[in-house]
């Protein structure tokens, strides 16, 4: 009996020790961390509600929250289209196909961090886009410092870098749409647009919901641009609610609070992500 | 009228004047699009040649009026680039093997073998999706400080093997593998060891070369991760370039852009080699890319 099962549970139990270590191990500690202020040298102390209060009185977490609100919110205007657009177009080439869908992947193939080196200077006030800008008479724009301009900037270099691993996707879906039916529209008289809104789009409406819910979920946790471009600044104009957590634990060595932080935005998130799913739950429950 | 020839758009359909030029619109913002991609590499390589007092020149040029190939022997002793490289695929050798023996071992264990409780296992795994890593980062640096495995190599290898979606990947593929092929090697007197090395990994390559374009990339691109976890002579090249390229005060911008030329280039190039393999690989991997 026993021997039976031994293959079983000795495969999967490197994996269950590696996951109980290094996910939930962590996961727990961070409500028990939240509670303590953490010392490296001198031990932990626990500290009761302190690190939440002083949250609730910070008023940088207000912007923090208003910062990431907007940033979901510009991806999802800036970003979250353009790779449908360009999936619809890119699978009505004739010629070329492969030359642009190449072109749209290759920044995903540089290190990111080249990146934010080539995009520094593209957005340097007396760099190219710059350049192109008083060629045409308009006024140049600080794209890093000007607090109006800095997330927006950011939100456009990522919607460069990352388009076109989305745009793979959708197109895959867009090839695989059967011809006739697009032959069958038109005899009955469908123009183009028609095609596009009743034939293409409902095709990839599993492939936009479901990116769709992975931006959300990836952007509502950014920070890594932000961090890495602008640390924050301009005046904390890009400083979003991760990049507070990662500021507060390692330049103010505030792992406490850091971990406190933690544990709200995953109350957050849970809360949200609980919702989506009565919501969309009653949903099929009325349909 | 073939159905090959057609997409969205029938032959009848360009033959209107608004349509024909809308498509040759749509035709120019892609072309638009692939210039956009393909400017920023070029400049950054044209930059790296030119002269420092020419890269800072308003309004910039693209073509460089001198060719400085002394730049790249420069940047080339700036930072001892072939270390940090060495350190990026020592990273990414340690977290594939731990992808394939841990995750690829649990997965097998999961799918293909009888066990109580399985279950529950698999929601022991697959809860971790649902928790946000950014709500757990602090807490997870801590908890390696504390194992003491912080400051090495182990620091990043142990944890890449708690990958919950590579876990579940895995196990949607080895779902879809034929079950008489175990059955018959059991009835030879196969081990499970061997049924997995010997059977279900060959027949599961695809899924685990997919796999390693997601550890790569992700071993490639990391920089911010391992300035903590790591010490400064183990940073992978992402990080050296962060702290000791981007971030530098004092470095000339044209070299600066020949750095960046030398890291971007070779993946650029195995890119478009093997960039049939890499798209079609990333299409089985489903949506992460």
């Amino acid at each position: 009996m026993w021997r039976k099962y031994v293959w079983g549970y000795a495969f999967v139990l490197p994996a269950a020790l590696i996951f109980l270590l290094f996910t939930w191990t962590p996961m727990v500690k961070g409500m028990i961390y939240s509670f303590y202020h953490v010392d490296f040298v001198k031990g932990d102390t626990f500290v009761g509600l302190d690190n939440y209060r002083a949250i609730f009185r910070d008023p940088v977490i207000g912007t923090a929250v208003k910062n990431t609100l907007y940033y979901m919110g510009l991806c999802i205007a800036v970003g979250f289209w353009v790779p449908i657009l360009f999936a619809v177009a890119i699978s009505e080439l004739r010629r070329g196909q492969g030359i642009a869908r190449v072109a749209a992947y290759l920044p995903y193939v540089v290190p990111v961090v080249v990146l934010y080196g080539l995009w520094r200077w593209l957005y340097d006030p007396v760099g190219p886009i710059n350049a192109l800008l008083t060629q045409f008479g308009l006024s140049p724009v600080n794209f890093m410092t000007d607090p109006k301009w800095s997330m927006a900037s950011l939100v456009f270099m990522e919607t460069w870098q990352q388009f076109g691993s989305a745009m793979l996707i959708y197109l895959a879906a867009i090839l695989s749409i059967p011809r006739d039916w697009y032959e069958a529209a038109e005899i009955d008289g469908a123009g183009v647009w028609k095609r596009i809104r009743h034939i293409t789009l409902p095709a990839i409406r599993g492939q936009i919901a479901l990116l769709f819910v992975l931006q959300l979920i990836a952007t509502s946790q950014g920070y890594q641009s932000q961090l890495a471009m602008l640390d924050g600044g301009p005046n904390n104009a890009t400083l979003t609610y991760a990049l507070n957590i990662v500021k507060n634990a390692f330049n103010r060595l505030d792992y406490g609070g850091a971990s406190a932080l933690g544990v709200l935005m995953f109350l957050v998130l849970g809360l949200l992500a609980a919702l989506q799913q009565r919501i969309s739950k009653r949903g099929e429950g009325a349909a | 009228m073939k159905n090959a020839e057609r997409g969205i758009l029938s032959p009848y359909d360009l033959r209107k004047p608004l349509n024909r030029i809308v498509y040759l619109l749509m035709c120019l913002v892609i072309l638009a699009m692939v210039l956009s991609m393909v400017y920023p590499i070029a400049v950054a390589f044209f930059n790296g040649v030119k002269a420092n007092v020419e890269v800072n020149t308003f309004p910039p040029h693209f073509l460089p009026e001198s060719w400085n190939w002394d730049n790249y022997s420069k940047a080339w002793h700036y930072i001892d680039l072939p270390k940090y490289l060495r350190n990026t695929l020592f990273i990414f050798a340690g977290n594939m093997v731990m992808t394939v023996v841990v995750l690829g071992l649990a997965s097998y264990s999961l799918s293909r073998l009888e066990w109580p409780y399985r279950k529950a296992a698999y929601g022991f795994f697959m809860a971790t999706l649902f928790v946000p890593p950014a709500t757990y980062l602090v807490p997870s640096f801590i908890n390696l400080k504390e194992l003491h495995v912080i400051s090495t190599f182990w620091g990043l290898w142990l944890p890449a093997g708690a990958n919950a979606f590579y876990l579940l990947l895995l196990k949607s593929f080895f779902d879809g593998l034929n079950p008489e092929l175990f059955e018959s090697a059991r009835i030879d007197g196969a081990s499970e060891l061997r049924g997995f090395f010997q059977i279900a990994f060959p027949l599961s390559l695809p899924i685990f070369a997919t796999l390693a374009i997601f550890v790569f990339s992700s071993a490639w691109n990391d920089w911010f991760w391992p300035t903590f976890v790591l010490s400064q002579d183990r940073y992978p090249l992402s990080t050296a370039i962060k702290l000791f390229v981007i971030d530098a005060r004092r470095l000339d911008l044209n070299i600066r852009f020949a750095l960046l030329t030398m890291v971007m280039v070779p993946p650029i190039l195995i890119f478009l080699v093997f960039q049939r393999f890499i798209i079609r690989g990333l299409h089985l991997g489903g949506v992460k890319g």
